[in-house]
């Protein structure tokens, strides 16, 4: 299937961004007066807020993990019912008719589509909304197929849910809600662990659609060319609320905010040199140029964050003596249904070498992740540390092999912190008194010291990830395979990541659909498609590959982007 | 351990199935209406622990878990019994879908007997939850042999010998499972004891 | 003697667990099978209108449970195997259903011989080193039992695999069974295979860092949280999906699709299914032909 043709970077972009929305004469469409709600167990998660959402806004609601986002998004359609202080949809207060209308005109898509699809075909799920707004048979049956189609997933209607791939599923939730014909439209990180391809498909249907439109993301380079109008929430509060384009100007407010991403643009924190940045190269050996950024962008921070500059990790190549630690020759794998997952695969990694793999989601990086780990077998000769791992061995590789996976729920089932980390080594037999003093130090690699009694499920999504991190670290292995480790978080918790990760002496297996992370955070990356390797190269060369276009790859069109928003931030920067 | 099909007697079959009905009626009037679906997807988790397996010697059991259940959901543990085991029968024929009566008052009603022995005992540390929850895993498990071995007697004296060798060979397991919800109620108590209410 | 009988039901089991392939020490595989895997192949099952068929088998496999007789278990476990034929259903899927009923069967074939009390006119044997007697009648017992068993278990598949569950489900609907119940049935079918996916995931995420089961308490522990964090994790999942249904307008009512259309041909179909039934326990209880 191909992917929707590459957005011409002038037309669509400008238009959404320059246009300031100017609040319209009339009505709104919600009105919220000092609303606030408190969860159960105490927790405040919204406090005296104010906000006006007029008709055909495009509002991007951003701010931290746990700022209060996917709460207030529930009180637009009345499944949370504010606590003090009002709320009015068109008029009047969300309930008894007013309720049922706004269920019906107001759309929300949440995060996992697994909450969406809950009949057995797809073409069940679909008819759902439309067939509770009381719509007739054959114009639901109309309805369906329109926005199956299209989403192109129109020959899967009556398959079960079961067996779709994420980005499937994803598309799906969101034809569920579109048939519904919403005239408010709330995504909640709609982008959440797709790669680029499935984003610019994401990002064209949306771009499509013409009502009002709030969309909570960290994608900021994603929002940039949807919406028109930021509104910031921090700690359960509105910090700002103006036009896009203004705050990620500004890049001082954006850092405060735990939004910076401009980190990713590592060459592009010069802000002397000309932005050529085709032809640069990505090893920068002096660091003192940007000493002068630094003041400016090492803000205070909030409590436990440590202050976190942007620093260009130089990446040097590792020299050639250095023993190879994984050796992979003709490995393939074939999953039970017959299909291949990789075929032939060579591949050799060296001890302190950080490599990345990337590729589309389903050309098999995850999998061959999971041969080297251990827990998947395919065909071939597979080497770690030149010995010849044969089935029986491959229970043991765990002891030097550490993965944290993409989801850190798949790894997180201890009541505590400490208990979590100590894990892994107690699997090993340590003592104690040894136990305890792998879990302080792993704790302290990632930047957790102090959260031994803390619950893990209660942690925020970035600790989630650093303390599976941790639980991996604990067990000191010789080689850490990351899968997707950026996913899901917010700019400052991959920033943090970055560090932790380069501070790191470990051999490194980075799987990505990241470009930027991928950057700025390995020597070398490994290109796969459909289940094959289709380049193996060093980081600074691939990234400027222009075969990325080719491979659906590119995030060109992002790396535009975030160009102009660079200029933007130093026209603010150096004139305004 | 499910009953299966051509054991019970006719009189057995039918009068167990009146029973099951009724009781499921009275589950849904007692639970709220919204609450219905969360029961359906709670008791896919329960599916699902069903068919993890631990080491036993040289073997290995499934646990049946009526107990967890009964502390989890409460009143509405039989509903979500019932269920269950119209799944099992329809996906993996444990028990036949002619036993289905059965099953549901052998599982289920111990499950009832022990979410409100749970709200009895489990007071507000963390050890009395641990201990009400053991007591509850154990009983839960033993209650439902008790009455697995009782159905059978109906079916008459022959069946007496396969009951009590089953009510004595289920005692490891219940002891499995009172450690296995000791150890879950402890960790619900630490980290979701809304759960626990 | 109890223990005897306990020692042999253990390794009963074990070699069930063998059977099933628990060699696989690397890998773990819990999976559930899906119940209309065949549901769109064609057949005399497939034709049939859901709710006669359902209405019919099942008057059938109450009938069935009620015989008494040996010779007409045996008839009905034939009259089985040719639904499943007729029905183009593969083998292994009654492969499948059978060997799940094995431990609790294979406990009666064994144990029922040996304990039942003895009546006038049994046949007893004797084997040297079991002080107990083998009472034959106990073992005939028991294999109509397992007849009665099996012919039961092999018609629940021509019953739900030639249709798609939903529709099978709809048909339910229609024979007066509560809505709310059948919708809980299609949402914990829904969800099962979702949480099986986490519960898998978060097992390999486990023995990733080097857990591997055994008979001991820390096992137990570490199960326990295991089982702990699936239950919180599914405590949540029900949380957001009930959101979502709220958020597409759930109102309490699941919307119906399928409209079903009997031909007479299917009531004929299902009246002879009861027919056969009838006949069978009939003949099963005027004691016509044989003695057991």
């Amino acid at each position: 299937m191909t992917g929707p043709a590459l957005l011409s970077f002038g037309e669509t972009m400008h238009d959404l961004a320059t246009d300031v929305e100017v609040p319209k004469e009339g009505q709104n469409l919600f009105q919220l007066r000092s609303l606030s709600f408190s969860y159960a167990d105490g927790h405040r998660a919204l406090q005296d807020i104010d906000l006006d959402i007029f008709p055909g806004d495009r509002i991007a609601l951003v701010g931290q993990n746990g700022a209060g986002k996917t709460t207030l998004v529930r009180h637009l359609n009345g499944i949370y019912t504010n606590q003090a202080g009002s709320l009015l949809y068109k008029g009047q207060s969300i309930q008894g008719d007013n309720l049922i209308r706004a269920r019906r005109q107001v759309g929300i898509l949440f995060q996992d589509p697994d909450d969406h699809l809950f009949n057995n075909t797809i073409y069940e799920d679909v008819a759902f909304g439309p067939m509770n707004q009381g719509l007739a048979r054959d114009v639901v049956d109309e309805r369906v197929r329109k926005a199956l189609e299209r989403v192109e997933l129109d020959h899967l209607m009556f398959k079960a849910p079961n067996n779709l791939s994420l980005g499937q599923k994803k598309r799906a939730a969101f034809a569920a809600i579109m048939a519904m014909e919403p005239e408010v439209l709330i995504l909640d990180e709609p982008t959440a662990n797709l790669d680029s391809r499935q984003e610019k498909i994401f990002d064209e249907l949306l771009l499509d659609y013409r009502g009002t439109l709030i969309c909570i993301s960290h994608d900021l380079l994603f929002l940039y060319g949807l919406c028109s109008r930021a509104v910031v929430l921090d700690h359960g509060k509105i910090h700002h609320d103006y036009s896009l384009k203004e705050l990620v100007s500004h890049r001082a407010s954006l850092r405060e905010h735990g939004l910076d991403f401009t980190f990713r643009f590592i060459d592009c924190c010069h802000s002397s040199e000309s932005h050529d940045h085709s032809k640069e190269s990505h090893e920068h050996t002096e660091s003192h140029e940007h000493s002068e950024n630094l003041d400016h962008l090492a803000l205070s921070q909030s409590d436990k964050e440590t202050a976190v500059r942007i620093i260009t990790p130089p990446m040097e190549s590792v020299p050639d003596e250095k023993s190879q630690v994984i050796r992979l020759e003709n490995y393939s794998f074939q999953y039970k249904d017959g299909t291949w997952g990789f075929k032939d695969i060579n591949m050799t990694v060296k001890e302190g070498e950080k490599i990345a793999i990337v590729g589309e989601n389903g050309a098999g990086k995850s999998t061959l992740a999971g041969c080297i780990l251990g827990v998947k077998q395919g065909s071939g000769k597979y080497y770690f540390k030149n010995d010849l791992i044969m089935h029986s061995a491959r229970g043991e590789l765990w002891r030097q092999i550490g993965m944290v996976f993409q989801d850190s729920s798949d790894q997180l089932f201890c009541p505590s912190c400490e208990e979590e980390v100590a894990f892994g080594p107690k699997q090993m037999g340590l003592s104690p008194l040894e136990l305890e003093k792998r879990v302080t130090e792993a704790l302290a690699l990632v930047k957790l010291s102090g959260f031994e009694k803390r619950v893990p499920m209660n942690l925020s999504g970035g600790e989630r990830k650093r303390l599976a991190i941790a639980a991996v670290l604990s067990m000191r292995p010789q080689v850490l395979i990351l899968d997707e480790p950026s996913a899901n978080l917010d700019p400052r918790n991959e920033e943090l990541l970055l560090h932790i990760l380069h501070d790191l002496p470990v051999t490194q297996i980075l799987i990505s659909h990241d470009m930027f992370f991928v950057n700025n955070s390995s020597h070398r990356t490994v290109v796969m498609n459909q289940g094959s390797i289709l380049s193996d190269l060093p980081t600074s060369d691939f990234i400027e590959d222009e075969h990325l276009v080719g491979h659906q790859l590119d995030y060109a069109y992002k790396n535009v982007c975030g160009r102009e928003i660079m200029k933007m931030q130093e026209e603010v920067e150096n004139g305004g | 351990m499910h009953i299966s099909d051509g054991v019970l007697p006719v009189s057995i079959t039918i009068g167990t199935f009146a029973a099951t009905i009724a009781l499921t009626a009275v589950g849904v009037r007692k639970t709220k209406a919204e609450s219905l679906p969360k029961v359906a997807v709670v008791t896919s988790a329960f599916f699902v622990a069903s068919l993890i397996h631990l080491p036993l010697g040289p073997t290995s059991v499934h646990l049946s878990l009526p107990g967890l259940v009964g502390v989890l959901l409460g009143p509405s543990a039989y509903i979500s019994i019932v269920l269950g085991l119209a799944l099992q029968s329809l996906l993996f024929q444990f028990g036949g879908i002619t036993a289905l009566g059965a099953n549901s008052i052998m599982m289920g009603i111990p499950a009832l007997m022990v979410g409100w022995l749970f709200k009895q005992l489990k007071g507000t540390t963390l050890k009395s939850h641990a201990i009400a929850g053991a007591l509850c895993g154990f009983l839960g498990t033993i209650l439902s042999v008790g009455f697995l071995a009782a159905l059978l007697y109906t079916g008459g004296e022959d069946f007496l010998g396969v009951g009590k060798i089953a009510f004595v060979a289920s005692l490891p397991v219940s002891i499995i499972e009172a450690i296995i919800a000791n150890f879950t109620v402890i960790f619900l108590f630490k980290v979701k004891p809304e759960l626990l209410k | 003697m109890a223990i005897v009988a306990i020692i042999i039901r253990r390794l009963l089991k074990a070699a069930r667990d063998r059977k099933a392939g628990h060699h696989h020490r690397h890998e773990h595989d819990w999976s559930v099978p899906v119940i209309d895997a065949c549901s769109d192949l064609d057949s005399v099952f497939h034709k049939w209108d859901p709710r006669l068929k359902i209405f019919s088998i099942l008057v059938y496999c109450f009938l069935v449970a009620a015989l008494t007789k040996i010779i007409w278990a045996f008839c009905a476990l034939i009259i089985s195997l040719a639904a499943v034929k007729l029905a183009k259903i593969p083998f292994r899927n009654t492969k499948r259903r059978l060997m799940a009923m094995f431990g609790f069967l294979g406990m009666f074939l064994v144990i029922m011989p040996l304990t039942v009390p003895t009546q006038p006119g049994d046949l007893l044997l004797f084997f040297q080193p079991i002080p107990v007697p083998f009472n034959v009648r106990g073992l005939l017992v028991a294999i109509r039992i397992i007849l009665k068993a099996f012919a039961i278990a092999l018609i629940m598949e021509p019953l739900l695999n030639t249709a798609p569950l939903p529709v099978t489900i709809q048909a339910l609907r229609h024979l007066r069974v509560p809505d709310m119940i059948c919708q809980m049935i299609l949402l914990s079918h829904r969800y099962i295979f979702v949480f099986l996916n986490e519960a898998n995931r978060m097992y390999t995420g486990m023995r990733v860092r080097g857990f591997r089961q055994k008979t001991n308490l820390a096992t137990l522990h570490t199960m326990g949280n295991f089982l702990g964090m699936l239950f919180v994790s599914s405590f949540n999942r029900t949380q957001r999906v009930y959101e979502a249904m709220l958020s597409r307008g759930y109102n309490g009512t699941f919307p119906v699709y399928t409209d079903f259309f009997a031909r007479p041909k299917d009531w004929l179909f299902g009246i002879a299914w009861i027919l056969l039934g009838t006949g069978l326990l009939l003949l099963d209880r005027t004691g016509a032909f044989i003695i057991w």
